[in-house]
């Protein structure tokens, strides 16, 4: 029934652990205090290390009970665990210390400074796992955090929809975005330069020690506009020189934002805002042009047997777990050497195969590659006939037949795939048919070249 | 002693003298601090330094400088041809279509136009001259295009033009260094080195950055506009001939047999690799890659750099002739080593700064000339990237290092026998093309006299920027440490041209 009384204790523990640590400072001060030769304090200090032990323990207790009941992680409070217990330990160690010897000598000071400054590691310790690791460097200058090592979380400012663009917040969606991204670092609750606070509405209206930074209807008269558009020398430019500046679109949406009355609840239509300045905010809502996987990337031994057996081997992108392998320097590839590639059959998005030995034997096996978007057959000894095997792939965007013996007939097998955007079959019986084929109607774009430039009669006049 | 040590002495003297005990004290104080405080801000990057030292960690990268690395994120473009036509182009020629201009030729240009600027060539109050191109839209984009560009016109819908260039240098070589490099001084690394030093390349045998000149000179800037600045030099721009052997001395000398030369490199890498072993330095291994990679080198390049064995029609298409220094010529070599897995490929072409001095440098005759040289190879090259695909991972760009006057020339305040422009930083046109662009698209608008940018303007960093993302760096993380600090291509400038963006 009692059972509470455990958490309840343990959740004391920030509250016990400054017992120990006034004690023991008291202590530790004790030592020093005194000119040299006189030894009255001693029986104080012996007793603030006895005190001053019982409390830590009593801490430690707790601590532990906390730990228990809190689901705090082993990782995280080892270190200040082990801390506790040696400063509890240590202390008593100093009581016994002191107890034995009559006077104040070196050893028992160097102790004791030894003593605080385990005390001071494990009480750092402890506040970081109450306050976050941040705390301290949080209301540091930007520059000074990333300096000391820290990942700040950089704003990315505004972020718009490819549809319905013209429907999105100004304010909300736009103008707080850009502030965020350019000025909040200096301007925000915890770091109010010149008194201003630009991290919401409500404080932004309320200006700085200059008075309002805001005249709606009116973006000269607007600091918050005015001061972005001064020579960057001038000593009231914002944002300071030396930091990253807005572009010249943001500076124009604050400036039309202003313009328009400094509204809060406006649409980039209602404030006639053209596409153009908000352009480079639009979220291109593409299809990645890869197929997503959740493939880690290829490990460097397995990468380091691709290249030695002759393949330019890549990840398409760092940190990406699909490849790009090119026999650019490995004509002789034929299709036995498939078993070099076999193992990593799933990572390859880009396959170039272009000047190699292989056949249509190998066909079968390029048909089960989940994730093949491009591939590259220029210049192989393909016949075609098994062509349509590649309409298979489920994610293949593009083909190069370039300098094969295939014909429009076995293309036209491709038009099954429900991916293929592009096939390109320059120099190639399918090429020299295309003129006289008609209307294809291929789902895909069937690039067969053979463009020329044709003379003309000011090629050759000389002025 | 010489005048000049005297100076120097003077100089040691004089800073003993004014160094009073307590700036001796406040020295000592301040800057044994800041040794302490040294390691525990920045921590000199121990690991950086154990790595190349210790000689047991290395990484690909130390045994092979231009082993290929994947991109930072997804880069639509793997390969860049940059054209670049050194002395700069006349965009009031080509692309930018002034008719108001027109109606100002020969009048006196307007003070507002020339209050508090200054040319490279004109002085005191200059006529205006109107565009001597016919211009025509051209494709479905309505692209503007003038007669002087008949084939290239053909093709306008694969480009993105950008019409508001601006630079800030107007004379040749810091404008060419500029474009290049990012900096008008000497000093930093190139476009390609950049995108070399970043990717590495995917053809072993073949440099990574390949550069091909034409016009029969080299650009104002020399050679550092395809140098590696502070990069190792394995990432800077290989200068291959398009007339005879294409690298100096690749051929092996008569009554030198493959097989000896084999010997002899693996006999001198044996006794690298020994020195290797000994002192740990990776520099050695590198060197032993290079000299792998060289008689590598020798097999693939001269087949490569060869244009005789390509068919008839693609000598047509082109307009190229085997055995001159052509731009058509090196643009058909662009194709062939984007086709082998170069990464960069840029060409110079020299002749295009038309100041009026005499008929060649006219932009009524001379310019009409250089583009005839050019139209047909480089709507050629455009047109045989995209039967063959590569236009899908190609990026290409088109430029000179600034624009010309819409005002005619008057060198020494003098009319000058020829029409000519001066050179011009307020407004120019490029285009880029292929791996990414958004095609058929124009942006930028100048001035009705085609003076300077009135929206949309793009500097050189946002167009380095641009052509950084397309490869798959963000241009604000890709850096080099050096002389204590992480450099940029784009310095601290350069943004993202997002309209032009497929």
């Amino acid at each position: 029934m009692f059972d509470f009384l455990w958490p309840l204790f343990g959740r004391m523990h920030p509250l016990l652990v400054h017992l120990p640590i006034g004690i023991l400072v008291f202590g530790i001060l004790l030592c020093f205090l005194p000119k040299k030769e006189n030894h009255d304090f001693l029986p104080t200090i012996r007793l603030a290390f006895l005190l001053g032990g019982v409390a830590a323990l009593v801490a430690g207790l707790s601590g532990f009970l906390q730990y228990q009941f809190e689901g705090f992680a082993w990782e995280d409070v080892q270190i200040h665990l082990v801390g506790g217990i040696s400063t509890a330990l240590g202390s008593f160690w100093l009581y016994v210390q002191a107890k034995k010897s009559d006077r104040l000598d070196t050893k028992i000071k160097v102790s004791a400074l030894g003593l605080g400054l385990v005390m001071t590691v494990t009480g750092h310790l402890g506040g970081t796992l109450t306050h976050g690791e941040n705390y301290f460097t949080e209301v540091l200058p930007a520059d000074f955090q990333s300096l000391l090592g820290a990942e700040i979380e950089p704003e990315k400012g505004p972020q718009l929809p490819e549809e319905n663009w013209e429907n999105a917040e100004l304010y909300a969606e736009v103008i707080q975005p850009i502030l965020n991204k350019n000025c909040k670092s200096c301007h925000n609750p915890r770091n109010k330069k010149g008194e201003l606070d630009l991290s919401n509405l409500a404080n932004l209206l309320k200006g700085g020690e200059d008075g309002l930074v805001l005249t709606a209807g009116d973006a000269e008269h607007s600091a918050l506009f005015a001061r972005l558009i001064l020579p960057k020398e001038d000593e009231k430019h914002m944002p300071p020189s030396e930091k990253p500046q807005p572009s010249k679109e943001e500076i124009a949406l604050i400036e039309s934002w202003i313009k328009t009355g400094a509204k809060e609840n406006q649409t980039l239509a209602e404030a006639g805002i053209p596409r153009k300045l908000i352009e480079r905010f639009i979220l291109k809502n593409q299809t990645p042009f890869y197929p997503i996987t959740q493939m880690q990337p290829i490990s460097a031994d397995s990468l380091a047997d691709l290249k030695s057996s002759g393949f330019f081997a890549e990840a398409v992108e760092s940190g990406s777990g699909l490849l790009k392998i090119t026999c650019t320097n490995f004509p002789e590839f034929q299709d036995k050497d498939w078993e070099k590639l076999a193992p990593v059959k799933r990572r390859l998005a880009y396959l170039d195969l272009g000047g190699t030995q292989m056949t249509d034997v190998l066909l079968d096996s390029l048909a089960g590659l989940p994730n093949l978007t491009v591939l590259k057959l220029n210049s192989t000894a393909i016949s075609g006939n098994s062509l349509e095997k590649l309409a298979q792939l489920p994610n293949l965007k593009l083909l190069y037949l370039n300098k094969t013996q295939v014909s429009l007939s076995q293309i036209q097998a491709l038009k099954a795939s429900k991916s293929l955007q592009k096939v390109f079959a320059f120099d190639t019986p399918a090429s020299t048919e295309l003129p006289n084929a008609g209307n294809l109607n291929f789902p895909f774009l069937f690039e067969a070249g053979n463009y020329s430039l044709p003379k003309l009669p000011t090629d050759t006049i000389v002025y | 002693m010489n005048s000049l040590e005297k100076l120097f002495a003077e100089l040691a003297v004089q800073k003993l003298q004014h160094q009073t005990r307590r700036h001796f004290l406040m020295d000592c104080v301040s800057k044994m601090g800041g040794l302490a405080m040294a390691p525990l801000l920045f921590g000199c990057e121990p690991g950086k330094l154990s790595k190349s030292t210790s000689g047991l960690q290395l990484s690909e990268r130390d045994l092979n400088p231009l082993a290929p690395l994947p991109p930072p994120f997804l880069g639509k473009a793997k390969s860049i041809i940059y054209l670049h036509m050194a002395g700069a182009p006349s965009q009031l020629e080509l692309f930018d279509y002034k008719p108001e201009l027109a109606k100002y030729h020969d009048q006196a240009c307007p003070e507002s136009l020339l209050e508090g600027r200054k040319f490279a060539f004109i002085r005191g109050v200059p006529k205006m001259l109107g565009p001597q191109a016919k211009f025509s839209q051209h494709g479905e984009s309505g692209a503007w295009v003038s007669d002087y560009l008949p084939h290239f016109a053909k093709v306008a819908d694969e480009v993105a033009f950008l019409k508001a260039m601006h630079t800030d240098q107007f004379n040749h070589g810091p404008a060419q260094l500029f474009m290049q490099t990012g900096s008008a001084r000497l000093g930093r690394p190139s476009l390609g080195s950049w995108v070399t030093y970043g990717l590495g390349t995917e053809n072993q045998n073949l440099p990574g950055f390949v550069v091909l000149t034409s016009g029969g000179k080299t650009p104002d800037a020399g050679k550092s506009v395809w140098g590696s600045g502070f990069l190792p030099s394995v990432y800077q721009g290989v200068q291959c001939r398009s007339k005879g052997d294409p690298v100096l001395y690749l051929e092996d000398p008569s009554g030198m047999s493959r097989d000896l030369k084999k010997n002899v490199i693996s006999a001198i890498n044996q006794a690298n690799q020994e020195d290797f072993e000994t002192f740990g330095d990776p520099e050695i291994l590198s060197r032993i890659n290079q000299y792998e990679m060289a008689y590598r080198m020798q097999i693939e390049v001269p087949e490569v750099m060869n244009i005789n064995d390509e068919p008839e029609y693609m000598h047509e298409l082109y307009g190229t002739k085997s055995g001159e220094e052509s731009f058509a010529n090196n643009c058909l070599l662009a194709r062939k080593l984007v086709e082998k897995g170069v990464r960069v490929v840029q060409l110079y072409d020299w002749g295009w700064d038309t100041h009026g001095t005499d008929h060649d440098g006219s932009i009524d005759m001379g310019l009409r000339n250089k583009c005839r040289e050019i139209d047909r190879p480089m709507a050629a090259l455009l047109l045989d990237l995209k039967q063959r695909g590569l236009l899908e991972e190609t990026l290409v760009v088109w430029g000179g290092e600034f624009g010309r006057t819409p005002m005619q020339e008057n060198r020494e305040g003098k009319q000058m026998g020829f029409l000519g422009r001066d050179h011009h930083v307020d407004a120019f046109t490029m285009w880029m093309a292929g791996g990414g662009v958004k095609k058929g698209t124009s942006y930028g608008i100048t001035d009705d006299f085609g003076f300077a940018g009135v929206d949309e303007r793009v500097s050189v960093h946002d167009l380095h920027a641009t052509i950084l993302h397309l490869m798959g760096f963000d241009h604000e993380k890709f850096t080099y440490d050096f002389q204590g600090r992480p450099f940029r291509l784009t310095d601290v400038h350069g943004e993202l041209i997002h309209s032009v963006l497929a």
